[in-house]
């Protein structure tokens, strides 16, 4: 009996726990869709990285490298690796890399406009020729992810391969590279969208939350289950 | 910190923005702490004359900013590309409306110093092909209260930018603080009034312990006062605030960075001018040499101020 009791509390305790997270992703949801209808059907594109499926292999930057001609020792992505040392057969690894902020700190302090959200998909991405160098937008940046290219001397960021791959309608070059399926690229704004689908039944989180910015990159961290 | 995911690497290399900006932040305080305070002055005591701070203080303002914009020019990695700055605008960027303020600042400063020389440019200058100009002198003359009072708000606006500049820069705590502004305008008026004392009395002889000098000598300890008080409400703001926060109080302690700003700004900047005029006696306190020296150090403060804010600032982030 009084196991029993026990059991059926924890169950309720579990219960209760889906319910917050589930009410949690429900409003990011909600969120998403007044924005959808208000907006009219503007894109609003976004990207998961998913913790779990990430091995670390670094395909993604190469291919990144090469597609979008980033500088050798330069990067616009960078996947770290987060394991602990305590742990070292738990592998972790995170993207680094441009959130794609919807509040985005770069584009309000540039003072040349070189560093904008495009008019027609609302990435934030560069028009290198404007850019004077000042760094304002590296260091207004929250997540530090900007640089100044050496070779075409102006400042940088992952624009989801806009000028490169979207441009020929294809998916991100890290996205094609990763033979994990760890990244997901897509409109966040299209309620049928594969991103969309994955964020209906998982639980992503926003990077450092906090600093306000809303970015529209997605992590699925590793949970530990059935500790 | 413990959230569920981070990353702890970035693109940039630490201090992104170095000592020309530094120095760019002290030019431009002392530019427009200089006018600030002599036309404050002149208001206050109904002055007439070209006096000598005046004087000095319309060419410190002038010059110490257009140095400052070669500094500022210089920084960039496309310097040549800077005028795109000038047709390309950012209403919502601090730097865009920093240089809309500039642009009408250096003017104002350059006809402030028209005006207040035209007796010695009249003087000097008649034999050259300038003085084809100098038709000009009766309109400038008639403008004159209206270019002061825009040169005086101005003069404001730029002091203020440059702490609004960097502190709206969220990812260092240091310097995303509702102080920073303030603390960037009275420790600007501070080293503008050392500034033109120091070149009033100098080239233009002003009576280094009489007059407008004794009055500035007088407002030069409040300010110096406010200075600190602004100083140590940030520092008390960031050993109360969140983890980041307290870890960024260690810029005042640890580093090369808290020697900075122990040496160069409360040692030199605070030190040196209290201890030359209060603990020395009258007589050192009322020397010329007491006089120059706590200038030079007031100045000196304010630039380790500008370094260490930028530096300690941007090594210490979220
Ligand atoms: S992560 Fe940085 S570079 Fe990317 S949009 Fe946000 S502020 Fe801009
Ligand atoms: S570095 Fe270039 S993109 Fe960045 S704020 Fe300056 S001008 Fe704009």
């Amino acid at each position: 009996m009084e196991q029993d009791e026990k059991r059926r509390n924890f169950l309720k305790y579990l219960g209760a726990s889906s319910v917050v997270v589930g009410t949690i992703g429900q409003g990011v949801l909600a969120e998403e869709q007044a924005q959808t209808s208000n907006e009219s059907k503007k894109p609003h594109y976004g990207m998961i990285f998913d913790q779990n499926k990430c091995v670390g292999c670094t395909e993604c930057e190469v291919s990144c490298h090469k597609v979008n001609a980033v500088p050798q020792g330069q990067a616009r992505l960078y996947v770290q690796n987060k394991t602990d040392p305590k742990t070292p057969m738990e592998k972790r690894y995170v993207r680094v890399s441009c959130q794609q902020c919807e509040d985005a700190p770069c584009v309000n302090v540039c003072p040349t406009k070189a560093c904008h959200r495009d008019e027609k998909t609302g990435i934030v991405t560069m028009n290198a020729d404007d850019c004077i160098a000042c760094k304002y937008c590296i260091v207004a940046c929250p997540y530090d992810v900007r640089f100044i290219n050496h070779e075409t001397k102006a400042a940088e960021n992952c624009n989801f391969c806009l000028n490169t791959n979207f441009a020929k309608k294809q998916d991100p070059a890290c996205v094609q590279a990763c033979k994990y399926k760890a990244l997901v690229f897509g409109d966040l704004n299209d309620q049928d969208s594969y991103i969309n689908q994955i964020l209906h039944v998982k639980d992503a989180v926003r990077m450092k939350p906090t600093f306000g910015t809303k970015p529209s990159l997605r992590y699925i961290p590793v949970v530990k289950v059935g500790v | 910190m413990n959230e569920a995911i981070e990353f702890t690497v970035g693109f940039s290399h630490g201090v992104e923005w170095g000592w020309p900006i530094g120095v760019y932040l002290l030019l431009a305080g002392i530019s427009g702490g200089a006018l600030i305070v002599s036309l404050a002055l002149r208001y206050y005591k109904r002055q007439v004359e070209e006096t000598p701070l005046l004087k000095a203080a319309s060419l410190v303002s002038f010059v110490t900013i257009v140095f400052g914009m070669v500094f500022l020019v210089g920084d960039l990695e496309k310097p040549l590309y800077f005028w795109k700055i000038l047709i390309n605008y950012n209403f919502k960027s601090v730097m865009s409306i920093g240089v809309l303020a500039l642009c009408l600042y250096i003017p104002l400063t350059f006809v402030l110093v028209a005006v207040v020389f035209e007796g010695w440019i009249k003087e000097h200058l008649s034999a050259t092909p300038l003085s084809k100009l100098f038709f000009l002198f009766p309109l400038l003359k008639a403008l004159r209260p209206a270019v002061e009072v825009l040169a005086f708000v101005f003069a404001i606006v730029v002091c203020a930018y440059t702490g609004f500049l960097i502190s709206v820069l969220v990812r260092f705590p240091l310097l995303n603080t509702a102080i920073l502004p303030a603390l960037f305008v009275v420790s600007g008026l501070s080293a503008g009034t050392a500034f033109s004392s120091l070149i009033a009395s100098f080239f233009f002889k002003a009576d280094a312990h009489g007059g407008d000098m004794k009055t500035l000598h007088t407002i030069e300890w409040p300010v110096m006062a406010l200075e600190m008080l602004l100083l140590f409400m940030l520092f008390v703001s960031l050993i109360v605030g969140t983890s980041f926060d307290k870890q960024t109080a260690g810029a005042f302690s640890q580093g090369g960075y808290s020697a900075l700003f122990w040496f160069g700004v409360v040692g030199i900047g605070f030190g040196v001018p209290l201890v030359f005029n209060f603990l020395l006696g009258k007589k050192v306190a009322h020397s010329a040499f007491a006089f120059y020296l706590s200038g030079a150090a007031s100045v000196l403060g304010v630039l380790s101020l500008r370094l260490f804010i930028l530096y300690a600032g941007q090594t210490f982030s979220a």
